[in-house]
Order: structure tokens, then C-alpha cells, then sequence
């Protein structure tokens, strides 16, 4: 069947000879609504003519005559006349078929308030819009006519996987303050203060005369250092231990202490008792 | 003199072996290839296209569409891993080829090729579950341009996408012969165009000029789907699909003909090669490398992650850690048949999730690593079970996709900031406290006893 047809395309390219298809008179007409004709232009086909403006209830119509050879020469009606608005920017492309009558003439209404739905979607870039005829027996031809700036289409509703395809914007998680202190002056404040009672203690102790004979004697010296010791573990447990280590190192520290402990409580009590 | 030329012959063996290594390019999916040929079709008549696949490594395996064996899967494992119909006008086939066997040998990764044309087949019903909206039955596509022209108007050449936008071609293949049908692309980010139709091309039944104008006035004023007409048409289009796996259609066999591939190409034809040798082959081969998984294959090798500093993974973050997270991809290389680390993602991104993205940042390359990409960033402070979620997915390339779980959870009870300037007085007062105390044991043990001096001082005197 395919077959077939190709055979007649074949044929009826074979059959005849090229002759051109003349384009006459093509005009342009912007007419707003109710308010008559905004703008004519005649086209030129050896070149692109100024681009034109519609608004969102303009009318742009197209005339032109299709001739054989000559403007004067028979009407024909080619197989393709189409309008083809070309977005570059974005690749967009729409095609218009323009209606052609048997003796040639060619019309094409465009009304931006209702617009027909080959024309693509549209932004603040211009339309390339050009005519392409071919046909069975005649030269095919392609022009380009003129640009048409339009209104901007509402954008269609992208396929919901697109936002996948293309890098998605950064997001930075933004972070709570750090908690706020009390200006590290007023803690120095607050720590002189609570040393302030040793200054006043000191200074007493100075004004008194302390004698310490047993201070370094060998029945308390071990358990001053001992309970020393238990100071500096518990220092060290804040600074970095964990309460488990801690008990054992306590536990260890302990079984010393309380041997020395009850040494000098023994040494203690003699002395109070009889010694002195 | 015989062991010399033994040598000689087994250097020779050698060289000719590498060098047909250099030509070959054997997928990263296997090799076996299934080409289920319509009856109408002579298989010499592709054998440009046939040949040169076997050239490259791949085991063609032939039958007809009615035939029972070999079947494409047996107890739904697929046997080949492509598959190459070229039955645009078969509309009944043996009992294993049909639209959901092909669906389910794609999702376990097998590659499809199909080939339709302006008959209603099972095969045009499937591609339309593809987002391909295909024209109305009979209307193959046809281009009057250029004219004048020795053959019909339904055969023309078509240029190919240049490599910028399609990269799994080589550069300035020359201009296509094209004979079949087109269809319009829906909207699905899938598809992967291979060949657009020119801009004056459209699908028509027609053969006369007059009625034919009106009919295509008619048509497009119609409403619904118009005219399919321009270069927004596809005449080969390919989709890629989330398990990996690719599949082609193609609206014409002889795209891939011995006749169209040696057919010259017309003087002041558009672009490039004029009256030269057409790219039919040079595109097909560039095709079939695309379909069968040999360019554009990347696949995720490793995926590690830890704390800034250390090189282990943890078991649990904590809110506000420094994370390092390091990814390794590698593309699929036709020369060394074999996966080979890729540095050149220029957007890969990495997102850390729980429910909705809370961290999205950019996974550039680390210079010295090949196929590494690293980056660093600070966990949110909430706390949660997040992902770390690589999602990248480009036209025709192979998706990457990863998906780490990982807790992250609160600090524990020692994990807060241990010195504070706020608690410098209760650190004094602490301090005092057990100085004092010290200090007191110590003064009381060592001190002396008064009260009982007095009464020995009496007794003396």
C-alpha cells in the first residue's frame, strides 16, 4: 500500500516540469478590537520586513495571491501552504495550514483574544513567522516574512519529574543561635564575689597566730594528702571522667583513706588525751 | 627459520586482535541481541546496519514474528539482552511478544528497538504509553522540500542533532534519508529525541494538490491533535526508563536499509555534505551504541560517609556534626569494554533529607581522585532518621541514584558544651567548698590541743 503510493508521488513528480509558484500582493492588516485598522504593511519576500506588534485583542490578517509563474499567470492552490511561527529563544514552533481558494488566493486571520492552537507557547521573545509552500507539481518555496511580537502564553504545567532534570536550587538549613550567655565580665563579677568571703578569711587568719606542730607529722600527713587526692579525682571527674571510673578510682582511693584516717584520729585522740 | 616465523604469525595474531579490540564496542549489558524481522522484510537488505553490529561483538540471533522459539523470555526471565523489532506492519505475533512482555523485559533491563509505521499495530499502542502521540493511521510523513527531487515526497533527508544536544552522537554526521512516519512528543522529561523532523515536513495521505490543501486545512481546524506538521516532530525518539534500560522508536525501517544508507545525498540539500555519502550508518551505529548501553552508562561505584576528621562510619550522627560525604561514579568506556571512574558531572548534587530536602548543596569533583566527588557540610539540628539522597538525571544519560539512611540523634547527656562562662561562679563556689574543706581537716589534725597543756602546764609548776 505504501509501496503504491510512493509509485504515484514518483509519478507525478516525474510528470511535470518545475514551475515557480508566484507570491503577489502579500499584505498584513493589525486591526484592534472595534477600533479599526492599527496597521498595513505590504511584505516583501526578497527580505524580512520589520517586526510587528499585536496586542492581547488585535486581529492580524494575511492576504496574498498564488500565481504559476507569473502574478498574472493562473491561480493554483499548492498542496502545502503553511505559516510557520518559530520561537528561537526557546525552540517553541507552531504551524498554521493557511486556507488557499481554487483560484489562488490565500487568507489568514489571527485574533489574539481567541488564538488558534498551533500557535506555541509564547514569551517576551519575538515569533519568526515565514510561509512554506510546496506542491505535487510546482516549485516548492520557503520565505521568511516577518517577526510578531504577541503577548506572553501562560506557561504549561511542566511534567512533575522535569524539576528532576535540570539542577534544583541550593538549600542552606539555617541553624538556631547558639544559646545566649551573660557577658563573660559580670560571670568575672559574679566569681570575684564569691571569693570575696576568702580575701575576708584570710585576712583574719593573717591577724592571728596559727601554731600547726602535727601539721606535717606522719600519723596526719596521709590522710591530709588522701583527702587531697579525693579532691583532685573529683576535679578530674568533672574535667573528663565517667562516673564509673570515677567509684573505681574512688573505691580504690578509699581502702588507703580510711586506715590512714583512723591512724590519725588514734594519733589525735592520744594526744588530747596524755601526750601534751 | 619455523620458530621465527611462528613468532611472527602469533605478533601478527596479536596486533590484528588489539586492533579489532580498538573496533569493537561491546555493551555493559550483554551482548546477545534478539532481531524478530517482519516476513516482507529480506534480511540483506539491512545487512550494512546487521553486520556492522556483529562487527562490533554482538550475537545476532533472527526470527520471525509467528515464530515460537527463541522465545524473548522464558519464566519471565528475559533471554537477550536487546531486542531489535523490525515489524512495522506485523499485527499478530507468536504468543511471547506481546505490549506487556516487551514492558516487563524492559523493566529487568532489557534494551527495545521498535520500528512503526503508518499501520495500526500492537506495537504503535505501546508507543503511545510511551508519551509518543502518534498520527492518524495512513498518513505517512512527507517533506516538498527541496525540489526538485528523483524520488517521492515521502523520502528526505532529515539533519541530525548536533552533538551539543544529543552527546551520544559523533560530531557532523551528515544528513539522513528518511522514509516513514513521524509522531509529536508529549511532555515526559523520558524521552530522549534522536531525529527531529524538518520544519517543512508534515503527515499527509494526499497525492494531488487541490482536495489535499483542504483536507490539511481541514484537518488542522479540526481541533485535538491538528496537523502533525514542523520540526517538533520526531522521527526517532528514544526514553530512557528509571530501571535503566532504553528503549527506541523509530518510525522507519529503512532508516536502517542497505539502499537508503548507500543513496547519495541531493545537491543543495541542508547542510553540511553536499551530494556526499548520507549518515545513515554513522547514525544507526551511533544508535544502537546509545540503545545497547554502550555511551552515556554511568553507573555509582561506592558511597561513604563519615564525620570531618575521622574515617570511619559512624552508626548514628549527631545534630549540628560536620559530615563529609564522598561518592564514586564511573562511565562505561567502549575502548577498555569496562567501567572507568568519571570526573566530568559538572552538577551533581547531594540532598539530605528527612521528608523534604533540608540540606542541598553541590558535589564537584575532587581534583586529585578520578571518579570522586566529596563535599562537606554541617548536619541540621534536628534531630530525625535522614537520607542522603543523590538524584541525578539528564537527557540521555543513565540515572544515578542513591539513598543512604542514617539517624541522626540528639546530643546525649555529656554531649553538651561542658564549660560555660555563665557557670564561672558556681565553679568558684564548688572550688571553695572543697578547699575548705581540705583545708579545715588539714588545720584540725595538725593543729595543737590547748586544753589539756594547761593542766600539764600546772603540774610542772
Amino acid at each position: 500500500m505504501m509501496l503504491s503510493r510512493s509509485l504515484v508521488w514518483l509519478l507525478a513528480a516525474a510528470a511535470v516540469q518545475a514551475a515557480k509558484i508566484a507570491v503577489s500582493s502579500p499584505k498584513v492588516t493589525i486591526s484592534g478590537k472595534g477600533a479599526g485598522v492599527l496597521q498595513t504593511e505590504t511584505l516583501s519576500l526578497t527580505q524580512k520586513s520589520e517586526s510587528l506588534t499585536l496586542g492581547p485583542t488585535d486581529t492580524l490578517k494575511l492576504t496574498f495571491q498564488l500565481t504559476e509563474g507569473t502574478p498574472d499567470g493562473k491561480g493554483v492552490q499548492p498542496h502545502q501552504t503553511f505559516l510557520r511561527f518559530y520561537d528561537a529563544a526557546s525552540g517553541e514552533e507552531g504551524i498554521q495550514p493557511v486556507r488557499v481558494s481554487s483560484g489562488g488566493k490565500a487568507k489568514f486571520e489571527l485574533n489574539m483574544a481567541k488564538p488558534p492552537p498551533s500557535l506555541p507557547p509564547t514569551s517576551d521573545a519575538p515569533l519568526s513567522v515565514s510561509l512554506i509552500l510546496g506542491s505535487f507539481v510546482h516549485e516548492s518555496a520557503k520565505y521568511e516574512l516577518f517577526d510578531l511580537h504577541v503577548p506572553a502564553s501562560g506557561t504549561i504545567a511542566p511534567h512533575p519529574d522535569a524539576t528532576q532534570f535540570a539542577p534544583q536550587p541550593e538549600i542552606t538549613h539555617t541553624f538556631h543561635a547558639p544559646q545566649a550567655l551573660p557577658p563573660r565580665p559580670v560571670s568575672a563579677v559574679g566569681t570575684a564575689l564569691v571569693f570575696a568571703p576568702w580575701v575576708v578569711l584570710v585576712g583574719l587568719m593573717s591577724r592571728i597566730s596559727i601554731p600547726l606542730p602535727n601539721l606535717f607529722s606522719t600519723e596526719t600527713l596521709p590522710f591530709t594528702i588522701l583527702l587531697g587526692a579525693f579532691e583532685g579525682l573529683l576535679v578530674w571527674y568533672w574535667v573528663g571522667l565517667r562516673i564509673g571510673d570515677v567509684l573505681l578510682y574512688g573505691a580504690v582511693l578509699a581502702v588507703p583513706t580510711v586506715f590512714a584516717g583512723n591512724r590519725a584520729l588514734r594519733a589525735t585522740g592520744r594526744w588530747r588525751a596524755g601526750k601534751r | 627459520m619455523r620458530f621465527f616465523t611462528k613468532a611472527f604469525a602469533s605478533l601478527l595474531t596479536l596486533g590484528l586482535v588489539g586492533l579489532s579490540g580498538l573496533v569493537s564496542a561491546k555493551s555493559s549489558t550483554g551482548d546477545s541481541v534478539l532481531v524478530v524481522l517482519d516476513p516482507s522484510l529480506k534480511r540483506e537488505n539491512y545487512s550494512v546496519f546487521f553486520s556492522r553490529l556483529e562487527q562490533r561483538g554482538y550475537q545476532l540471533t533472527f526470527r520471525a514474528p509467528k515464530d515460537v522459539a527463541p522465545a524473548i523470555m522464558e519464566y519471565d526471565v528475559p533471554m537477550f539482552s536487546h531486542i531489535i523489532l523490525f515489524t512495522p506492519e506485523t499485527k499478530s505475533y507468536a504468543q511471547d511478544i506481546t505490549p506487556q512482555s516487551l514492558v516487563s523485559a524492559l523493566e529487568q533491563g532489557t534494551n527495545l528497538l521498535i520500528a512503526l509505521s503508518d499501520k495500526q499495530t500492537p506495537l504503535s499502542s505501546l508507543a503511545t504509553e510511551f508519551s509518543l502521540i502518534l498520527p492518524p493511521p495512513g498518513t505517512p510523513v512527507i517533506s516538498h522540500h527541496p525540489f526538485p527531487r528523483d524520488a517521492g515526497v515521502d523520502l528526505f533527508t532529515a539533519a541530525t542533532i548536533p552533538t551539543g544536544a544529543a552527546p551520544m552522537f559523533s560530531p557532523a554526521i551528515p544528513d539522513v534519508w528518511y522514509r516513514g512516519v513521524s509522531h509529536a512528543l508529549g511532555s515526559s522529561p523520558y524521552l530522549v529525541p534522536l531525529l527531529r523532523a524538518p520544519a517543512e515536513s508534515f503527515a499527509a495521505d494526499s497525492t494531488a494538490d487541490g482536495a489535499g490543501a483542504d483536507a490539511l486545512v481541514d484537518a488542522a481546524e479540526k481541533g485535538g491533535e491538528g496537523l502533525w506538521a514542523g520540526g517538533a516532530m520526531g522521527l526517532v525518539t528514544g526514553f530512557q526508563t528509571n530501571v535503566g534500560s532504553r528503549a527506541v522508536f523509530t518510525g522507519s525501517v529503512d532508516l536502517f536499509s542497505n539502499e537508503l544508507a548507500k543513496k547519495h545525498l541531493p545537491l543543495g540539500g541542508s547542510g553540511g555534505h553536499i551530494g556526499g555519502a548520507p549518515g545513515n550508518n554513522r547514525w544507526a551505529q551511533d544508535v544502537a551504541g546509545w540503545l545497547f548501553q554502550e555511551t552515556l552508562t554511568l553507573r555509582i561505584d561506592n558511597v561513604t560517609h563519615h564525620r570531618a576528621g575521622e574515617d570511619f562510619t559512624p552508626e548514628t550522627y549527631t545534630i549540628n556534626d560536620d559530615i563529609v560525604y564522598e561518592i564514586q561514579i564511573s562511565k562505561y568506556d567502549i575502548r577498555a569494554e569496562t567501567f572507568v571512574p568519571y570526573s566530568d558531572i559538572p552538577d551533581l548534587q547531594l540532598e539530605f533529607t528527612m521528608l523534604d530536602p533540608h540540606v542541598r548543596t553541590a558535589l564537584p569533583a575532587v581534583p586529585g581522585k578520578p571518579g570522586t566527588y566529596q563535599v562537606a557540610f554541617r548536619a541540621p539540628d534536628r534531630h530525625g532518621v535522614f537520607k542522603f539522597l543523590v538524584n541525578w538525571r539528564r537527557t540521555g544519560w543513565s540515572y544515578l541514584h542513591s539513598s543512604v539512611t542514617v539517624p541522626v540523634v540528639p546530643p546525649r547527656h555529656d554531649g553538651y558544651p561542658r564549660f560555660l562562662s555563665a557557670a564561672w561562679p558556681y565553679y568558684a563556689g564548688a572550688a571553695s567548698t572543697s578547699l575548705g574543706f581540705v583545708l579545715f581537716c588539714a588545720l584540725w589534725l595538725g593543729g595543737d590541743v590547748r586544753g589539756e597543756r594547761k593542766r600539764g602546764g600546772k603540774k610542772v609548776e
